[in-house]
């Protein structure tokens, strides 16, 4: 069975500097997987890699067909959906002009997708003629997987969601992503804590100054202290 | 008081005006928003609207609507290929902002030159649109040209907002406005949008040159002064806002008009300036626009 996602010898750089240094990854249909690590391992460069917003070399293959040399939106429009660090909210718009933006390359179905999407966080439902720039941080992520949703995704791609959210908040997005996985949809989540991404993940990587230094299989758990030496090593 | 009648005909006059100033400004607008490039050649939509009306009028006989319809043909086939030859190249090279900008100067240039080639250096005009006499508003006398810019100025102005709130595409525009990554995140062709982009300021360059022309006359060379009126506008009303542009149009429009009557035709550039630089020092966000930190 061919993954959903493949990547071999990934390398990206940014003009002179390379940022991975070929990395081999890959995610089943209907996994989650987790890629951990510190800051300025390459996590955020191996999602804007995925999608083409970095010059790269090596193979990505989506659904065993090579997707390097699609363009950005082209990459989307196949169902490769990433939610970029600091979410891409567009501020100056409303809830619902964000969520019909998401429908872009799904004309045609928006509104039933709007509704399981409007059930999925009913916060937005209050929300939807507000600016997007007014939410709170977790209705903005709340905001940001709703878009994404809003594409149909195949395989949804996510930079820390739980990033300046409050411990609480934090979980309950975390909590909806697994809602989704167990629905079938497949997962590629970047996390700084380990602990709330692990809890979910089948399989992890462990990124650091741009290589793959570890990985889980399935079942298999980080004790805190392989974790710990994994990040500070 | 023939003094305040006098003030109120000029403030009209200006207005008028400042609403092809408006349009120039929002052709800026709508390029930077969906490029981030400050179109230099603005200016040549505007003249080569006049111009080719002229000429599609004068050598052809075409019907004044026709004509105007060919040369807003010509002037968007333009902007798709200043994006097409000239912006995309450079995109894809990753060049910087200074060097798009100076690249579509280059346009502007070049297209001036061959229209001077083409049609010559005689300045050209063309009889009203409507052809009846002015309208009478009260003590005031508005020219049927002038009351024809108002309209058309109003309904595009209109238009524009309607389509870029209701539908896909401008919203779309809008989203790249803001953050163009995040807009190719959702399958957004952030290139093709560039496109469309310079289509629709090329059409609305040169609707206002067509406008204008009646009113003043038109030559290859009438393209700058258009481009930098309408690019004060832009700055007036807050880069980026295509209402705001519109009025910053007005604005400017109605200060050159007022200048002229209160100290004589040539000080209007230096009144345009000096309220350019007074934004620039007091609200340099401009009328519409927020600020940026």
């Amino acid at each position: 069975m061919t993954a959903l996602l493949e990547l071999q010898g990934l390398h990206a750089c940014y003009g002179q500097v390379e940022a991975l240094h070929g990395v081999d990854l890959s995610v089943g249909a209907g996994e989650m997987v987790a890629v951990l690590g510190p800051n300025g391992a390459g996590k955020s460069t191996l999602l804007r890699a995925v999608m083409g917003q970095v010059a790269t070399a090596g193979s990505i293959r989506f659904e065993g067909a090579s997707v390097a040399y699609a363009p950005t939106h082209r990459r989307a429009a196949l169902g490769m959906v990433m939610v970029p660090e600091g979410r891409g909210i567009f501020g100056p718009m409303t809830v619902d002009e964000n969520l019909s933006l998401g429908g872009w390359t799904q004309r045609g179905c928006v509104a039933a997708q709007r509704g399981r999407v409007l059930d999925l966080f009913p916060r937005l439902r209050e929300r939807l003629g507000q600016l997007a720039g007014s939410l709170s941080g977790g209705e903005q992520q709340m905001l940001a997987i709703g878009r994404a949703m809003m594409m149909q995704p195949r395989l949804l791609m996510l930079d820390e969601p739980s990033l300046g959210l409050a411990p609480r908040l934090a979980a309950a997005i975390l909590e909806a992503l697994g809602e989704l996985n167990r629905n079938g949809l497949g997962i590629l989540l970047v996390e700084q804590r380990a602990p709330l991404a692990l809890r979910l993940a089948r399989r992890a990587y462990v990124l650091r100054l741009g290589n793959v230094v570890a990985q889980t299989q399935p079942g298999e758990t980080l004790t805190q202290d392989q974790l710990g030496r994994l990040y500070l090593a | 008081m023939p003094e305040a009648t006098l003030l109120l005909q000029f403030l009209v006059t200006g207005a008028g005006t400042g609403c092809v100033y408006g349009l120039v400004a929002i052709g800026f607008c709508v390029i930077y928003n969906a490029s981030g490039i400050v179109n230099f050649a603005q200016g040549s939509f505007v003249m080569l609207g006049g111009v080719v009306t002229y000429s599609l009028w004068h050598a052809l006989h075409l019907p004044l609507a026709v004509a105007a319809l060919g040369a807003i043909i010509v002037s968007v086939a333009l902007g798709v290929l200043t994006d097409l030859l000239v912006v995309r190249p450079l995109w894809h090279r990753r060049a910087t902002m200074f060097v798009m900008i100076l690249a579509t100067l280059a346009v502007q240039i070049v297209v001036e030159r061959l229209t001077l080639i083409v049609v010559g250096d005689a300045p050209m005009s063309l009889p009203p649109i409507l052809s009846r006499g002015p309208i009478h508003l009260g003590p005031i006398v508005l020219d049927t040209q002038v009351a024809f810019i108002f309209a058309v100025s109003l309904l595009l102005v209109a238009g524009l907002r309607l389509f870029f709130t209701r539908t896909a595409t401008g919203r779309a525009m809008r989203a790249c406005s803001i953050d163009r990554d995040a807009a190719a995140l959702l399958g957004i062709p952030v290139s093709r949008l560039v496109a469309v982009g310079f289509a629709l300021s090329a059409a609305i360059g040169a609707i206002a040159g067509i406008l204008v022309t009646p009113t003043q006359y038109t030559a290859y060379n009438l393209g700058v002064p258009f481009a930098i009126s309408g690019f004060i506008a832009a700055i007036l009303g807050g880069f980026g806002n295509p209402f705001g542009a519109f009025l910053g149009g007005l604005m400017l429009g109605i200060t050159q008009s007022l200048a002229t009557v209160a100290f004589g035709a040539g000080t209007r550039n230096v009144f345009s300036l000096a309220v350019l630089l007074i934004f620039l020092l007091l609200r340099p966000q401009g009328l519409l626009g927020t600020a940026k930190t």
